[in-house]
């Protein structure tokens, strides 16, 4: 297709998404976008009032297939705001083009959030991290296809938008600080995206900590960019649910079960610091 | 006959058309904001790329469209007058077209420039680095059933970059008082910029520059044979921290290469002079 007119399809698939939802919504008028990762689907559970629109029934939206993924937007109340929560995202090693991983970050833009909270499972890179350590992204190295590609959509944002502060400063001061209130222990680090599907090898997780990450996975990245692209400030979170080190043991058998279950104990901890954040909003 | 191979030949034909028998033996890119050496081409033939079949039309801020063939240094050259970048949606296919083109018209040898983000902490905005060597962070041009009339199955990288041509040009540059920098040019796909975590992986690496271009259609004409010189300007400075007022954007950047632009015109001219 011609590029132009792929572009005049995209624009139009996700007006069309977003008038759907908005109809669903009632008046709703969602302020912070929340995406919730692997096994991190629980705090959709403490939303309150909630509608959920189910990405089945929207045009143009793709069933997430991944496990711990369910494939829904709640909206509702959290904190006391109005949240839109996406239970369950599109992946890229689903085999879905870039424009459909990040279309549902595109609609959240368009029905007129303010923020973005980005949350994920992760392998730890960094030597020091264990499992069920909750890491603050403060920023990310890039390896999957950039969701910019193509002819820009200039009512969403500029042609080449700046990654100076991909995560917004102020938003991780405030997070840090209620962490301390709240007793609970964090990490702050570098987040690098690859593909996947497949899990890094030993040389693999060797390589990112060389260059400066400290924990990868295979998300989250695509649709910062897309909310950098909008001007939108994004705060992200990992949970760590591998660790580095481990992968070099003779006898050591990594298992997406067991990611699932770490993530799931971990998850309370994130459920609540998101709270107390959009509380402050 | 391979699609490729045919899209090649239909754009060949066309330009040697309007060309009027000039036969142009220097090939030119030239990179955002540094479109006016254009202006400094004698007696020019402009072809816009839209006139040209199967030829994209670039999108991207401070380029435009079009081959200027004319006089440069006293030489046939043909110039890009703007570039097709991956990050614009086009496939690797539609990125080099115009240099295979210009290859099958018989260029000697390939001038290419961009305007590139400092990844060393030693270059500075308005400086001109010569490409050295380069790292591809894009995907490869040549990946497909390779078209055996125009270069090998596997090419050669040792010497992307003409050493000769790299002594002409410092020398040069020491005649004229322009200085120049050296350094590893990284071609990333873009179109947002590099995040600060992206910027120290790729000095760890090896890089002193990062663009979004280049690299494809160096690959493309090594692939052919053809000697290549690389320029870039450095129209943004590493940082090691950011301030909480740092801004980065596309006009900043269309504006400091315009300021080096006249530099490079005049060491592309004195070289092109010296074949």
């Amino acid at each position: 297709m011609d590029t132009s007119l792929k572009n005049l399809a995209q624009s139009q698939l996700i007006k069309a998404a977003t008038d759907f939802i908005q109809k669903k919504l009632q008046g709703r008028q969602p302020v912070i976008g929340i995406v919730l990762g692997s096994g991190l689907g629980k705090l959709a559970d403490e939303i309150t009032d909630p509608i959920a629109v189910p990405y089945g029934e929207v045009e143009g939206f793709p069933v997430s297939t991944a496990i711990g993924h369910k494939g829904n937007f709640i909206v509702g109340n959290l904190g006391g705001k109005c949240v839109i929560a996406m239970q369950g995202r599109i992946h890229y090693y689903e085999g879905y083009e870039m424009a459909t991983v990040t279309l549902p970050i595109r609609v959240m833009i368009a029905l007129g959030i303010k923020y973005l909270f980005v949350s994920n499972a992760a392998g730890g890179t960094n030597l020091s991290y264990h499992v069920g350590d909750l890491m603050i992204i403060k920023d990310h190295i890039n390896m999957l296809p950039n969701p910019l590609i193509g002819p820009n959509l200039d009512e969403f944002g500029p042609r080449f938008p700046d990654m100076t502060r991909p995560y917004d400063p102020a938003l991780i001061r405030k997070a840090e600080a209620l962490a301390e209130k709240e007793g609970i222990a964090l990490q702050k680090g570098v987040y690098v995206a690859v593909s996947g599907p497949c899990y890094e090898t030993p040389a693999e997780y060797r390589y990112f900590r060389a260059i400066g990450a400290d924990a990868v996975g295979m998300s989250t990245v695509p649709e910062v960019i897309i909310a950098r692209h909008s001007n939108i400030p994004v705060f992200g979170m990992s949970v760590i649910t591998d660790v580095a080190h481990a992968t070099d043991d003779e006898d050591y058998v990594t298992d997406g079960e067991a990611i699932v279950k770490a993530a799931d104990a971990a998850a309370d901890k994130m459920t609540l610091l998101f709270t107390k954040l959009i509380a402050e909003l | 006959m391979d699609p490729r191979i045919e899209k090649i030949v239909g754009a060949v034909s066309t330009v040697r058309d309007l060309l009027e028998g000039r036969k142009p033996i220097v090939g030119i890119v030239l990179g955002s904001g540094l479109g006016k050496l254009a202006d400094a081409i004698q007696n020019p033939v402009i072809i816009p790329y839209r006139l040209i079949p199967g030829f994209p039309l670039s999108t991207a801020t401070g380029h435009k469209g079009n081959y200027i063939v004319g006089s440069l240094g006293g030489k046939t050259v043909i110039a890009m007058q703007g570039r097709i970048h991956y990050y614009e949606g086009y496939g690797m296919e539609s990125v080099v077209l115009p240099i295979r083109v210009m290859i099958r018209l018989g260029i000697k040898s390939l001038f290419v420039s961009n305007a590139a983000g400092g990844v060393s902490f030693g270059l500075h905005v308005g400086d001109l680095m010569i490409i050295k060597d380069h790292i591809n962070l894009l995907p490869n041009p040549l990946i497909g059933p390779n078209m055996d009339d125009e270069g090998t199955r596997f090419p050669d990288m040792t010497r992307p970059y003409d050493p000769e041509l790299i002594k002409l040009a410092m020398q040069l540059a020491g005649e004229m008082g322009v200085e120049l920098k050296q350094g590893v040019y990284l071609g990333d796909t873009g179109p947002s910029y590099e995040t600060p975590a992206e910027y120290k992986f790729y000095r760890t690496i090896g890089a002193d520059a990062v663009g979004m271009s280049t690299i494809p259609e160096v690959i493309v004409a090594r692939h052919a044979g053809i000697p290549v010189f690389g320029m870039s300007v450095i129209t943004n400075e590493a940082h090691d921290d950011y301030a909480d007022d740092y801004e980065n954007d596309g006009e900043d950047v269309v504006k400091a290469a315009n300021a080096a632009a006249d530099k490079m015109t005049g060491l592309f001219i004195k070289m092109i002079e010296k074949f």
